[in-house]
């Protein structure tokens, strides 16, 4: 394989492993704009959507109606977070919020490796097939191919749903400015379920196309983490942000496993993300889009 | 938190009074009593016990770095397993690898000397890892710390340190490395004096540092790091001072576990150990430091007592025994958030309370 291949390949890839993380990344944007949550469960949001369609698609379920199953599970477990746990926190200290995710994220996980195992299960038989597609000159794995054009359409479906919907627009209010949207009748706990819902089905979605393209264990937990790199390169409350972080950290990723790890050998492609956010917050703190806060004594 | 109330006819007239570590002659006679139970009761309980006390020991220097970032100078960390990581790999290396003269070997002293070399090394590495938080904090700070344990534990120390010299991922302790003087550590009881030794020296350093200008700094820092620029104190270097405190306090603890380990890998030091210590201290009560204690004590003896609930009932859900960790997992999980939300002080209020309660007692009015 030629240079120039070996670049548009890592290309494509990369960008459409980007789209699934694009799609976590807004359900991670979803939540930190309505209801101020930094949310660190991400991960294990992702699994349990993952774990949920696999077990319903062995069972002999389509894969098409085992993800709509997780969907609506999803949706369950997302208004039922936010109201035994989430709801008494509002305005508390940021520490506290971010705790509290981290300790649903400790009690998700145990209860994901009680109920599923540690093992990596793979999805049997495969949904997609193994066969990869030609586009012109470009190979690209199935799996990658129609989980980037879910990805995207999903995305499409969220923010048609942002920006034309009677609830969606009650929750960019909300996200703009609480008070207003409460004294213009918009109901905030309902917009603070909707949000957590919104997001549990997204990072569902996300994982089960993840666990296709490997198999799935606990640590595409880890995958689901990576949404942070996307976010704050994003900026943290930013929509097209978030796409366009999920993108690039795809993209970068990929690049990194192709062209670093033959000088560190080893994990790069995981790691290199992470050292990525570390050196552009030095520089851009509030992300591309974020809203940049200036604090005053 | 304001100090308790004071005993019925005690009163400060001056400053070194009221800073005082043992205000009273009841408090000194407590304090005796605890240093009586530490050295001469506890080791001579059942062995088993006496390792529940060092993973205890264990738990409280790793979450006492954590309690001063967080709860002291207000800087969020989610990677501090990665400094203990650090400090317990460049232990372990010193003692195995590092050329040392014969004498040195058969006194006894290099695991000595490699515990201060640890403990400094994770210092100036989690000074590098601290180096952000001259402009960034809150959220950003948090994502800075994780990036640490992933890059550090995950990256560094699996792919490169663990393969020097050849073992392959874990470094096996060969009984009688691991050497204090002329004592071999090669059973728990010894294990646990170093910890009682290690952990009240950690205490004292970090309940010095509190009640002096360092300590003055960082909580001027947490309260309003803006404000406190305005009062004249260098942020950025007390910020770092911070780290280098907690780090080289993670160092000591991971250069004092390689003593009760037959082995170590990287596994010893995930992510989830990280956030564990930070719930440790959410539990115990931060920016205190008795705080810490408890925490730590909750937590180890819950999960004791949490295995001992189940091992019974192994005999009929014999898988219950394998899935055990994860049932761990969970309560942890269930504590951090029932304690956030219901009890958000943590044990250490408690503690406060109840010593109130008793030193007005019983005309509290």
């Amino acid at each position: 394989m030629n240079q120039v291949d070996l670049f548009f390949m890592t290309l494509t890839t990369g960008l459409m492993v980007g789209g699934i993380y694009a799609l976590i990344a807004l359900g991670w944007v979803i939540i930190y704009k309505c209801s101020g949550v930094l949310n660190l469960a991400m991960g294990e949001l992702t699994i349990i959507g993952a774990y949920v369609t696999l077990t319903f698609y062995q069972m002999g379920v389509p894969f098409v109606l085992a993800v709509v199953i997780s969907l609506i599970i999803g949706l369950i477990l997302g208004i039922l977070t936010e109201r035994v746990f989430l709801d008494r926190l509002i305005g508390e200290p940021i520490l506290t919020v971010i705790m509290v995710t981290v300790g649903l994220s400790f009690f998700f996980r145990g209860l994901v490796e009680f109920i599923w195992g540690t093992d990596t299960k793979v999805f049997t038989p495969p949904v997609f097939p193994l066969k990869p597609i030609k586009i012109g000159f470009l190979v690209v794995g199935s799996v990658y191919l129609w989980s980037f054009i879910t990805a995207i359409v999903l995305l499409l479906i969220l923010v048609g749903f942002f920006q034309y919907t009677r609830w969606g627009l009650a929750m960019q209010a909300t996200a703009d400015d609480e008070m207003a949207a409460i004294s213009l009748g918009v109901s905030a706990r309902f917009v603070y379920a909707a949000a957590w819902a919104i997001a549990f089905m997204a990072a569902g979605v996300g994982g089960s196309l993840l666990g296709n393209i490997n198999g799935l264990n606990i640590s595409v937990s880890y995958l689901g983490l990576l949404v942070l790199p996307a976010v704050v390169l994003g900026g943290l409350n930013s929509i097209p942000g978030a796409i366009v972080g999920g993108l690039v950290i795809g993209v970068l990723q990929n690049f990194a496993g192709a062209y670093l790890s033959q000088y560190f050998p080893g994990g790069v492609k995981q790691i290199f993300p992470f050292v990525f956010m570390v050196v552009f917050l030095l520089f851009k703190p509030y992300g591309l889009w974020g809203w940049e806060r200036i604090e005053r004594v | 938190m304001a100090k308790g109330f004071l005993p019925c006819g005690t009163y400060h007239q001056d400053y070194l009074h009221d800073h005082a570590w043992w205000q009273t002659k009841f408090v000194k006679g407590k304090m005796i009593l605890l240093g009586i139970i530490l050295f001469f009761v506890i080791p001579h309980l059942d062995p088993y016990w006496v390792g529940v006390a060092n993973m205890i020991g264990y738990t409280i220097l790793g979450a006492l770095g954590v309690d001063l970032l967080i709860g002291f100078t207000g800087q969020i960390t989610l990677g501090h397993a990665a400094f203990i990581a650090v400090g317990a790999y460049t232990s372990t290396l010193l003692v195995l690898e590092f050329p040392w003269p014969h004498a040195f070997i058969h006194m006894g002293i290099a695991y000595p000397i490699s515990i201060i070399v640890g403990a400094i090394v994770a210092g100036l590495w989690s000074v590098l890892w601290g180096l952000p938080s001259a402009k960034v904090k809150g959220f950003y700070l948090i994502l800075t710390t994780m990036a640490a344990q992933f890059v550090t534990v995950n990256f560094i120390i699996t792919q490169y340190v663990a393969k020097i010299g050849g073992r392959g991922q874990a470094f096996s302790l060969p009984p009688g490395t691991i050497k204090f003087g002329p004592w071999v550590m090669d059973n728990p009881i010894r294990v646990y004096y170093l910890m009682v030794i290690l952990v009240l020296l950690c205490i004292a350093i970090v309940a010095n540092l509190l009640r002096s200008k360092p300590g003055r700094a960082w909580m001027a820092i947490r309260d309003n790091d803006i404000a406190a620029e305005t009062l004249g104190i260098n942020v950025v270097l007390y910020k770092l001072l911070s780290f280098f405190v907690a780090g080289f306090i993670a160092g000591i603890a991971g250069a004092f576990w390689i003593s009760n380990l037959a082995a170590i890998s990287p596994e010893h030091f995930p992510w989830s150990w990280s956030l564990w210590l930070v719930g440790v201290i959410l539990i115990g009560g931060t920016g205190s430091i008795h705080g810490t204690i408890f925490g730590s004590m909750f937590m180890v003896l819950v999960m004791e007592f949490l295995q001992m609930g189940i091992l019974p009932l192994a005999d009929i859900y014999p898988q219950l025994l394998d899935k055990f960790f994860f049932i761990k997992e969970s309560t942890f999980g269930l504590a951090i958030c029932v304690f956030l939300i219901f009890e958000p002080n943590g044990l250490s209020y408690r503690w406060w309370q109840l010593k109130n309660y008793f030193n007005l007692w019983p005309f509290s009015y």
